[in-house]
């Protein structure tokens, strides 16, 4: 990598829009999701399955899978344990309250 | 006409709800009703609900039927319970949850209604909020609400002074606006309360209370007041309306329910043996669980699986002296 600083600076700007999404999910599970207890037919949750995508895939690509999820959350679902497709080798990391950083070494 | 992303997706959702409110409409004037009146658009209103609560009912009965199945995998569910007996960290809650399901899917019951439901119910809810604030601002309506009925529609009050396209913020002083908002927003909790406390206190067996899902219905129980204050202020009258006839709706099904097919263990499935027996008393029928006196009364005795050792003679011959065997 010839300038890896604006390399990163680029990444950083291209994670924000994944975070803003992450924070909007949070306020989600955090004031709505209890108004209707416990609906959902799979482990883990459609709102937790859509915040781990998006945080491991971005929003695009977590949008999908989670449409696609809540699609098959309907009350003829057998339901189960039921995991986002997982990212090997991320380049990011999370943080504790679930925000997507920029690895220190990346 | 511009509509954007969101007026796109509702666009069908809300051709649907004028096409119901309509027709629901058309009958009721039929019936004698003044068109223009606040009460037939107010029971348009109601029969909205009807018709969508009617279309879930299906939803309703499937989930009460594999919450009844959860009483075959009970044993197994407490297993699981008693794994993680006492254990909060994260980690046990979730491998605890991952095997609650796999149990759910093993044995193709789910007591959980799913999120599409939900779902779904949410664009309808802002489909009639949108179709009133489009009758209520003269904006023109995307199907068979005509530009007379819209207008009607949009001017039709509650009880005369409150019109249903109003909220608590845009009343602009009308006290009747306010206070009915206020009525309703009690009326709702009120019901929500209800529903919620028939469910918790009487219809879930001593183990489900152990669980934190019934934990979390307690906190709910809470919550729900200040969503509703919250609403209350900024949707309109007619919405708050469709909204709280859909709680009554809910309450009534849930009555229905705990008094006819309760969760069994619970006290509510107690209650209803207890009148079934007082029924059978009446009319002089014999009671099905005494036809077999004693089957439950008479403890069986223990058997122990245990092999009995063999014992040479002069050892039994002790062992009986001694006051043993």
């Amino acid at each position: 990598m010839s300038d890896p600083a604006v390399v990163r600076v680029i990444r950083a700007i291209g994670l924000i829009p994944r975070n803003i999404i992450v924070a909007v999910l949070h306020v989600y599970r955090a004031v709505i999701s209890p108004l209707y207890g416990d609906v959902c037919r799979y482990y883990p949750s459609c709102s937790a399955y859509g915040l781990r995508s998006v945080q491991e895939h971005g929003v695009l690509k977590g949008s999908w899978l989670t449409a696609r999820r809540l699609v098959r959350c309907h009350p003829w679902a057998v339901g189960g344990v039921d995991d986002p497709p997982e990212r090997h080798h991320s380049p990011y990391r999370r943080t504790r309250f679930g925000f997507i950083v920029l690895d220190r070494k990346a | 006409m511009e509509l954007g992303f969101f007026g796109t997706l509702l666009w069908p959702i809300k051709w649907v709800i004028e096409a119901i409110l309509v027709g629901f409409h058309s009958l009721l004037t039929a019936a004698g009703l003044e068109s223009e009146a606040g009460v037939t658009w107010v029971l348009s209103i109601v029969g909205l609900v009807i018709v969508i609560r009617a279309l879930l009912i299906p939803v309703f009965v499937r989930q009460i039927k594999s919450q009844r199945k959860m009483l075959e995998i009970s044993p197994e569910l407490k297993k699981i319970q008693d794994k993680y007996r006492g254990k909060k960290d994260q980690f046990s809650r979730e491998a605890m949850s991952r095997e609650t399901m796999n149990l759910y899917k093993k044995h193709g019951t789910n007591p959980l209604s799913s999120c599409l439901p939900l779902l779904l119910q949410m664009p309808i809810f802002f489909g009639l909020f949108s179709v009133l604030n489009d009758a209520y601002a003269g904006r023109p309506s995307v199907g068979l609400l005509t530009p007379a009925l819209s207008a009607e529609f949009g001017s039709a009050s509650l009880f005369g002074v409150a019109p249903l396209g109003l909220t608590m913020a845009t009343s602009d002083g009308n006290v009747a606006v306010i206070v009915i908002a206020i009525i309703l927003v009690i009326l709702m909790t009120g019901s929500q309360f209800l529903t919620q406390l028939q469910i918790m206190a009487k219809n879930q067996s001593p183990e489900m209370k152990n669980s934190p899902m019934y934990r979390q219905q307690k906190i709910l129980l809470y919550v729900l007041p200040i969503v509703f204050v919250f609403s209350g202020a900024f949707f309109p009258l007619g919405v708050m309306f469709y909204w709280f006839v859909s709680n009554i709706w809910t309450m009534v099904q849930q009555f229905i329910v705990i008094r006819n097919m309760p969760t069994p263990g619970s006290e509510a499935a107690l209650a209803r043996e207890a009148r079934l027996a007082k029924k059978r008393q009446k009319k002089g029928l014999p009671d099905p669980d005494a036809a077999a006196p004693g089957a439950v009364a008479v403890e069986e005795p223990k058997q122990t699986t245990q092999r009995q050792q063999p014992v040479s003679k002069n050892r039994a011959k002790k062992q009986t002296k001694k006051g043993g065997r």
